[in-house]
C-alpha cells in the first residue's frame, strides 16, 4: 500500500510544470519603453540640485548646456560647489556678489582655455542656468543675475518645472 | 510517414519560447534606466539680457509696457497707455491681469517686450508666475527690473 502510493507521488512529481512568463514579459516590455522614451527628449538635460524647489512654470525652453548657479535656503553654489551664503550676498550696497563673481570669472577663464586649447576661440557663449528657490526673494535674484551678467554670462536662463 | 511528421509538428507548436536570455536582459537595462531616469520636466525661460557694460538702447524704443508686482495690485503701465490697477485680492486677478496686458499688445502688434518691475521682497514665484501671464498674452520678451 505504501509502495503503491510512493510511486502516483512519484509519477506526480514527475510532471513538468512552466513557470507563465507572459504577463510578466508584458509589464517589463511596456516599462523598458517607457523609459526609453523618458531618454528621447531634446537638448540639454538639467537635474536639479537637491534641495531646490523650483517654481512651476508653462515655458517649454529647452536647456542649453551651461554653467549652474543655485540658490537656496542659505546657499549659493556654482555648480554644485557652496560659493557663499545668502545673508552675505544681500548684505551691503554693492549688487555684486564678490565670491561668485570671483567663482564665475575662474569658470569663465578655465572654459576659454580648454576653447582655445581646442583651437575654437568663439565656443564660449557665457551661458548660464539659475536655478532659484521659489521663496527667494527679487533683491537676491537681481544680484545673483547682475553678477552674472557682470561676469561675462550674459545669457541668462531661469531653470523651471514645465507643467502643461 | 504521415503519422511522424505530424507528431513532430505538434510538438514544435507545443514548445516555448525560451524567453530567459530576454528577461536576463530586461532585468539588467530597466534597474539601469530607472536610476538614471528624469522624472521632472525641468524647462528654462530664456532672459537674454545685455552685459552689463552694454548701453541700455532698448529702454526708449517701444511702449515701453511694464507690469508692477506689489503685495496689493499688478500695475500695467506703458507710454500711450492709462495705467491699469488690479488688485491682487479680487476676483481672478491673473485673469484680468492677461486681459489688461493682452489688450496692451493687441494696440502695439510689433511689441513683444515688456518689464517685470518687482519689490525687493517679491518673491521668486509671483515673478514666474506674472511671466507666464506675460508670455500667454503675447509677450514673450520678459525683462526684470527692480522698484525704484
Amino acid at each position: 500500500m505504501r509502495m503503491r502510493h510512493g510511486r502516483r507521488r512519484t509519477k506526480a512529481g514527475r510532471r513538468q510544470t512552466t513557470l507563465r512568463m507572459t504577463s510578466m514579459m508584458d509589464i517589463l516590455t511596456v516599462l523598458l519603453l517607457f523609459l526609453l522614451k523618458s531618454f528621447v527628449v531634446e537638448g540639454e538635460v538639467i537635474t536639479p540640485v537637491p534641495g531646490v524647489d523650483l517654481p512651476e512654470s508653462t515655458s517649454d525652453g529647452r536647456p542649453a548646456d551651461s554653467v549652474v548657479v543655485a540658490v537656496f535656503d542659505d546657499t549659493i553654489m556654482l555648480d554644485g560647489q557652496a560659493v557663499g551664503t545668502i545673508a552675505d550676498a544681500l548684505a551691503g550696497a554693492d549688487p555684486v556678489i564678490a565670491p561668485l563673481a570671483v567663482r564665475l570669472d575662474e569658470t569663465r577663464a578655465r572654459g576659454a582655455e580648454i576653447s582655445r586649447r581646442r583651437g575654437d576661440e568663439d565656443a564660449f557663449r557665457g551661458r548660464v542656468s539659475i536655478q532659484g528657490d521659489r521663496a527667494i526673494p527679487f533683491a537676491l535674484l537681481e544680484r545673483v543675475m547682475f553678477t552674472c551678467s557682470h561676469s561675462g554670462y550674459a545669457d541668462i536662463s531661469l531653470a523651471v518645472i514645465g507643467v502643461s | 510517414m504521415r503519422h511522424t511528421r505530424r507528431r513532430s509538428l505538434r510538438e514544435l507548436i507545443a514548445e516555448d519560447l525560451d524567453t530567459m536570455p530576454l528577461m536576463n536582459l530586461f532585468v539588467a537595462l530597466i534597474p539601469m534606466l530607472l536610476i538614471s531616469a528624469v522624472f521632472l520636466n525641468v524647462t528654462v525661460i530664456d532672459m537674454d539680457g545685455p552685459a552689463a557694460d552694454a548701453p541700455d538702447a532698448a529702454a526708449d524704443a517701444g511702449p515701453g509696457l511694464e507690469i508692477a508686482v506689489t503685495g496689493e495690485a499688478y500695475t500695467v503701465r506703458g507710454r500711450g497707455l492709462p495705467p491699469v490697477r488690479i488688485a491682487r485680492a479680487g476676483e481672478e486677478p491673473q485673469k484680468l491681469l492677461a486681459a489688461a496686458l493682452a489688450e496692451a499688445a493687441g494696440r502695439h502688434p510689433g511689441n513683444h517686450e515688456v518689464t517685470v518691475v518687482s519689490l525687493p521682497d517679491t518673491r521668486y514665484d509671483e515673478i514666474i508666475a506674472v511671466m507666464d501671464i506675460a508670455r500667454g498674452a503675447g509677450l514673450p520678451g520678459v525683462a526684470l527690473r527692480g522698484a525704484r
